[in-house]
C-alpha cells in the first residue's frame, strides 16, 4: 500500500486540487469542512478546503471563491467535469467542521463548523450528489488523505488513523 | 521520564543548538547604542548567515525599497529589528521543520504554523495598537512552541498509553503531556529559550501561550500569541494530536481588545496571509 511513486497533492487552506490515481490529496482541517469527490470508475477525484459557508462581507467571494462553499462547491463540481466525469459518476464524502469555541460568547466562531457542514449537505442534495460518508463536527482537528488508485482515504484524528473504504 | 528530559536539559550537546554568531547578534542588537556598521561586520563572520539575510531580504515578503546587495544595505534598508527577524528565522528552521512525529505534525506544517501563527500575531498587534514591539511579536510567533521539538522525541514509548488516555480526556491537553512526561512542551520551550539567553518576552510567551491568564509580565503579548494559534490551529494549519484542545482564553480577547468581527476577519485572513509568507517557506 505504500508506494513511493505516489504523488501527494497538497489542499491548501480554502484551495481545491484535484487529480488522478495513483497520486493521493491531502489535507488538514479544524473547523473547516474538507468535501472529497471520487469517481471509482476513472479513478479521479478532487478535494475542497471550504473555511465558511457564506461570504460575511459579500464582497470577498469574487475575488476567493474557494473560501466559500456556495462559490467553492460548484468549483468543484466542474473540476470534476475537467477531469472527465459527469454527475452520477461520482460520490460526495464530508470531513471536518470541527468546533474549539464551545461556551464562548461567540455565535459566529462557535457555528463556524457546523455551518459549514449544513450548507455542504444542502448543495449535494441539491445536485443529487450522492453523501456515502461523513465524519465532521466534535472538538478535534482531521487530517484526510484520499489515494485515487482505489478512492480509500485514510482519516486521522486525536492520535488515531483510520481507512475509510466505501467509495460507491 | 521527567529525569530523561532533565538529563537533556544538563546534557546541552544534545539540545537544539543557536550559532554563537546568531547569539552575538541577538545580544548586540537589543542594545540601544548599536552601531550598525559592528553589527554588519558580526553578521559576516558567518558566510551562510550573510547569504541568508541577503537573500531573505530581497525577497517579496520583506519588499526592500531597493535591492539589497550586503549586510550593512540590509540593516540599513530594512532595520536592525527586521534583520534580526531574518536571523532567526534562518537559524531556527532547521529546529521548527523539524517532524513532529509524536504530535503527528510534518515538517512543514510546523514551519508553517510557526511563521503564520508569527505573522498574523504581528497583524493583531498591529491593527490592536498595542504597545508591544512588533518584531518581537513576529519572533514570539515564530518561537511560541518549540518545546514540543523537544518532547518529540520522548513520544514513542509512550504513545499507545498517550493516545488511550486522551480518546475520554477531558482536561487541557498539556496536562496530558505533564502527567505522562513530567513537562509540558510550554515548560520545555521557556527552559529551552532561557538556555539560549533570549529576552524574557519570549520565554514567558512559549510559557503561557496556552493559558495566557497566567503571564504577569508581558499580558498583551502572550494573549496576542495564544489568540494567533488558536485562529490558525482553528483554520487547520499545525493542528497536532491535541486537536482542538486548546479552547480560546476570553481574558485573552479582553488583554488585547479583540472583538468578535475581529476575530471573524483574522480567520478569513488566513489564505492571504499563507500567500503572503509562501516565499519565507520556499527558502
Amino acid at each position: 500500500m505504500l508506494n513511493k511513486d505516489v504523488k501527494t497533492i497538497n489542499v491548501g487552506i480554502a484551495d481545491i486540487q484535484g487529480g488522478q490515481s495513483p497520486s493521493m490529496i491531502r489535507t488538514t482541517l479544524g473547523s473547516c469542512i474538507g468535501v472529497v469527490f471520487y469517481s471509482p470508475e476513472k479513478k479521479v477525484g478532487a478535494m475542497a478546503h471550504i473555511m465558511l459557508a457564506k461570504d460575511p462581507s459579500g464582497k470577498d467571494s469574487a475575488k476567493n471563491p474557494h473560501k466559500y462553499a456556495d462559490t467553492a462547491l460548484p468549483e468543484l463540481v466542474k473540476r470534476m467535469t475537467e477531469l472527465g466525469c459527469s454527475k452520477g459518476e461520482y460520490y460526495a464524502r464530508l470531513f471536518g467542521g470541527a468546533s474549539m469555541f464551545k461556551g464562548m460568547n461567540s455565535s459566529f466562531l462557535q457555528n463556524i463548523g457546523d455551518l459549514n457542514v449544513s450548507v455542504a449537505k444542502e448543495f449535494l442534495d441539491k445536485e443529487k450528489i450522492t453523501l456515502l460518508v461523513e465524519d465532521v463536527g466534535g472538538h478535534e482537528g482531521r487530517t484526510i488523505s484520499l489515494y485515487l488508485d482505489d478512492g480509500r482515504i485514510l482519516l486521522k484524528k486525536g492520535g488515531f488513523e483510520k481507512y475509510l473504504y466505501k467509495v460507491r | 521520564m521527567k529525569e530523561k528530559i532533565d538529563q537533556l536539559f544538563e546534557n546541552e550537546a544534545q539540545l537544539p543548538k543557536i550559532s554563537s554568531v546568531v547569539s552575538k547578534v541577538m545580544e548586540m542588537a537589543g542594545k540601544p547604542d548599536v552601531v550598525i556598521a559592528d553589527l554588519a561586520k558580526e553578521i559576516s563572520k558567518d558566510p551562510g548567515l550573510t547569504a541568508a539575510v541577503i537573500k531573505l531580504s530581497n525577497s517579496a515578503y520583506f519588499r526592500p525599497a531597493k535591492p539589497v546587495k550586503t549586510v550593512q544595505e540590509s540593516l540599513m534598508t530594512l532595520g536592525i529589528k527586521t534583520v534580526q527577524e531574518i536571523i532567526l528565522l534562518n537559524e531556527t528552521k532547521g529546529i521548527l521543520k523539524k517532524e513532529l512525529k509524536g504530535y503527528q505534525v510534518d515538517g512543514e506544517s510546523n514551519w508553517i504554523h510557526s511563521l503564520i501563527v508569527a505573522e498574523l500575531a504581528k497583524r493583531i498587534a498591529v491593527q490592536k495598537k498595542l504597545k508591544v514591539d512588533k518584531d518581537v511579536v513576529f519572533t514570539a510567533g515564530l518561537l511560541h512552541n518549540i518545546g514540543k521539538v523537544i518532547l518529540a522525541d520522548f513520544f514513542p514509548t509512550i504513545l499507545m498509553q498517550f493516545r488511550t488516555e486522551l480518546q475520554t480526556y477531558q482536561g487541557p491537553y498539556t496536562d496530558l503531556e505533564a502527567k505522562f512526561f513530567g513537562y509540558t512542551h510550554q515548560e520545555a520551550g521557556a527552559k529551552l529559550l532561557a538556555k539560549w539567553n533570549f529576552p524574557e518576552e519570549l520565554i514567558e510567551v512559549a510559557r503561557y501561550y496556552t493559558e495566557p491568564e497566567k503571564a504577569t509580565q508581558f499580558p498583551e503579548l502572550v494573549s496576542t500569541i495564544h489568540i494567533a494559534n488558536c485562529i490558525v490551529i482553528l483554520g487547520g494549519m499545525g493542528i497536532d494530536i491535541g486537536g482542538l484542545k486548546i479552547p480560546l482564553s476570553s481574558k485573552a480577547l479582553q488583554n488585547v481588545g479583540v472583538t468578535e468581527g475581529d476575530l471573524q476577519m483574522y480567520y478569513t485572513l488566513l489564505p492571504e496571509m499563507a500567500k503572503h509568507i509562501e516565499e519565507l517557506i520556499s527558502v
